[in-house]
């Protein structure tokens, strides 16, 4: 009786211990890229955590742009003052991947089954969920719906689509419309998934061979190749030139744009998943995943905080929320099953096709170089499309600068 | 009568050039001016307006809310004041290293000074982003960051502005420092009493484009600050762009905010900075 008094007397010490340790107030600092029409969002979101978690102070650092707060967290590593938890891209941090603190072993066998398929690779570093998906978009069918009754399903409906829209309406010689169009130098992506459609990848499953220009890849270029005469090439937003476009593969983040220049241009916008290839239907996921640093700057308690956090953010409500004020998707399958969800998706009739092309997403490989290969990808890919380079030799020429960066 | 003859056609001639001279003086100043005119026009617009194509000259209704809007999506208060303190700051403290600086160069000798000077001009050379992380590193070791020394110190020389005064300098005459000696003046109160007077368009032009510089500085200062509180306001004008779009009607808005303290700054400038321009040979 008195052992077991006395272990009781130690566990409740122990809890209590734990509880004070755990009340410490801590401060975690979140660099963030997100602009001023999602900052009172994110900013919902961390008040609620702080809510619930009286002891931690969240404070939201807006960086500028991703590609600022790319610079930002480059000159941190070499400075030694990282944040706590930030938003970052996987080719930003596969090459400091060991200073990331990983979220997945903090996390319940539930919530971790609970992410979308799709984004689980590209969260996972040497079999370890290391990071976690946050702002999540997918690729998918824009297209004007007074001239589309039926989005196309297929390559081969999409290109008599893309081939019977393009027209000179008023006899001048030049294309009024475009059946389709594209943004190589800005969204190599594009290509990405019609490569992942015909079943092909950057990259061997380890790595160790460049396979872009493979069967699979030669079938995805021809197919762009052949749809040159009837696509508009361009770097800039599609919103900025919807009116001159039937169709085009964009960014669901992009809707609520893509939906006011497609009124102001006078025709009704429809969202349709992409067409099938030959091998999938599939779609590239875009955006930014949560990591934690691992660094001496942060103690245990801000990297524990920051775990919280990222795990708050994953619930299922919260995902919801964010997916509902931001036009990302959510990022967890119980997320598409909440009520809320699938009334906003009732409301909305265009989410029911990105939340579709969602659950087929996949997502950037995690090569250290990817950054590098994906520059590439871009500027070989505007030159196949501008015909500057002819589709197979422009892709030969993507894989031979691909492959010394395998070594490196 | 041949002679009025030619007066009248010299004096035609003379109208008809002076006319096309003003009709492209007309064009310049219509193109200088469209940016400014798409400016506020934009700011005025709906959002939908300002993504028309093709884009409409005038909004249809005057949106003069879109300002209020804008101003309330970020402190804007505090960007100014950080704007204009970073700026003030910096812009006295360049042109007190400036003058210094320069009249060492123009009218000093010491040795090595041409060397000296030739490796002052080479830093010119190096990009400015090639030293953002090394700079971003140096700073964050001395504690300076997210503090106005960051924002401040690092721009308080400038070996543009150095280079731009010491050529102006040389080209005063040296008797005037040989009268100063015989008057027993030292060399300190010559430089503040005698060639900064006489450089009068010069220095300010330095002061100007130091100040314009400073207020339109935004990588830095999105770099070397994390708190709203340190922030100025170009980095408030990028909260309007993300990556799938910007709200050009209430950028533009906050632009035409951004912009005002510069117009009115070289509204009572205008005539020492085109004479500094013009003195200097600056293109």
């Amino acid at each position: 009786m008195l052992r077991k008094m006395v272990v009781g007397l130690l566990g409740v010490l122990l809890l209590g211990t734990a509880a004070m340790a755990a009340n410490e107030p801590v401060t975690i600092d979140f660099w963030h890229a997100m602009s001023s029409g999602h900052q009172p969002n994110l900013q919902k979101l961390a008040t609620d955590f702080m809510a619930e978690y009286p002891y931690i102070t969240v404070t939201l650092t807006y960086q500028g742009s991703y590609s600022a707060l790319q610079g930002k967290i480059n000159a941190a590593v070499a400075a030694g003052n990282l944040p706590t938890i930030a938003q970052v891209y996987e080719n930003w941090v596969t090459p400091i991947e060991s200073i990331l603190y990983p979220i997945g072993p903090h996390m319940t066998m539930m919530e971790v089954g609970d992410i979308v398929d799709g984004l689980v690779p590209s969260n996972t570093y040497n079999g370890v969920l290391t990071t976690v998906p946050f702002n999540k978009s997918i690729m998918v069918l824009y297209y004007n719906a007074d001239l589309v009754a039926t989005p196309p399903t297929s390559w081969a409906e999409f290109f008599d689509l893309s081939k019977s829209l393009t027209a000179d309406l008023n006899g001048d010689g030049t294309i009024e419309r475009y059946g389709t169009a594209f943004r190589p130098a800005a969204n190599p992506e594009q290509l990405l998934v019609y490569l992942d459609q015909a079943g092909g990848s950057i990259l061997s499953a380890d790595w160790s061979a460049v396979t872009i220009n493979d069967a699979a890849g030669m079938a995805a270029i021809q197919f762009l190749g052949s749809l040159i005469p009837y696509a508009f090439v361009t770097a800039d937003y599609m919103s900025d030139h919807m009116g001159k476009v039937a169709m085009f593969i964009d960014t669901s983040a992009g809707y609520n744009y893509n939906k006011t220049a497609a009124t102001n241009a006078g025709y009704n916008l429809g969202v349709a998943m992409l067409p099938a290839g030959p091998a999938t239907q599939s779609s590239m996921i875009q955006g930014t995943n949560l990591a934690v640093f691992d660094v001496p700057n942060q103690t245990q308690a801000q990297k524990d905080a920051a775990v919280l956090l990222a795990r708050f953010l994953l619930r299922a409500e919260n995902t919801v929320f964010w997916a509902m004020k931001s036009g990302y998707q959510p990022v967890t399958k119980s997320a598409y099953e909440l009520q809320t969800w699938k009334d906003y998706v009732a409301a909305n009739p265009y989410q029911q096709e990105m939340s579709a092309q969602m659950l087929l997403g996949f997502s950037q490989i995690l090569h250290p170089n990817y950054g590098d290969m994906r520059s590439i990808i871009a500027t070989k890919f505007d030159e196949i499309m501008r015909s500057a380079t002819g589709a197979l030799d422009g892709l030969n020429s993507m894989a031979e600068e691909i492959a010394p960066l395998l070594s490196e | 009568m041949r002679s009025r003859r030619s007066e009248i056609s010299y004096a035609a001639r003379q109208r008809a050039y002076r006319l096309l001279l003003y009709f492209l003086m007309f064009v310049g100043c219509a193109i200088m001016l469209l940016p400014f005119f798409w400016m506020l026009t934009t700011s005025l617009k709906t959002e939908a307006a300002a993504m028309r194509m093709p884009p409409q000259w005038f909004p249809p209704k005057f949106r003069w809310d879109n300002y209020a809007v804008a101003w309330s999506m970020a402190p804007f208060g505090r960007y100014f004041f950080n704007s204009f303190f970073v700026s003030i700051t910096s812009t006295i403290g360049e042109v007190i290293t400036t003058i210094l600086a320069a009249y060492a160069f123009a009218k000093m000798r010491f040795f090595g000074k041409n060397v000296l000077f030739a490796i002052l001009l080479g830093t010119l050379m190096i990009p400015g982003e090639m030293l953002l992380v090394p700079n971003y590193v140096t700073l964050a070791r001395l504690g300076w960051l997210d503090h106005y020394e960051a924002l401040i110190i690092p721009w308080m020389v400038s070996v543009f502005g150095i280079f731009l005064l010491r050529q102006f300098f040389r080209s005063i005459p040296d008797e005037l420092w040989d009268a100063a000696r015989i008057d027993g003046c030292p060399r300190g109160r010559y430089l503040w009493r005698v060639i900064v007077p006489l450089s009068k368009p010069a220095v300010l032009t330095v002061a100007l484009f130091k100040f314009l510089g400073s207020w339109n500085a935004y990588q830095w200062v999105l770099m070397m600050t994390n708190t709203e509180s340190m922030r100025t306001v170009p980095v408030g004008l990028a909260t309007f762009s993300s990556d799938i779009g910007t709200a050009y009607h209430l950028l533009m808005a906050a632009s035409v905010m951004a912009i005002l303290p510069i117009l009115i700054l070289f509204f009572f400038t205008q005539k020492q900075f085109i004479q500094g321009i013009a003195r200097t040979g600056i293109k």
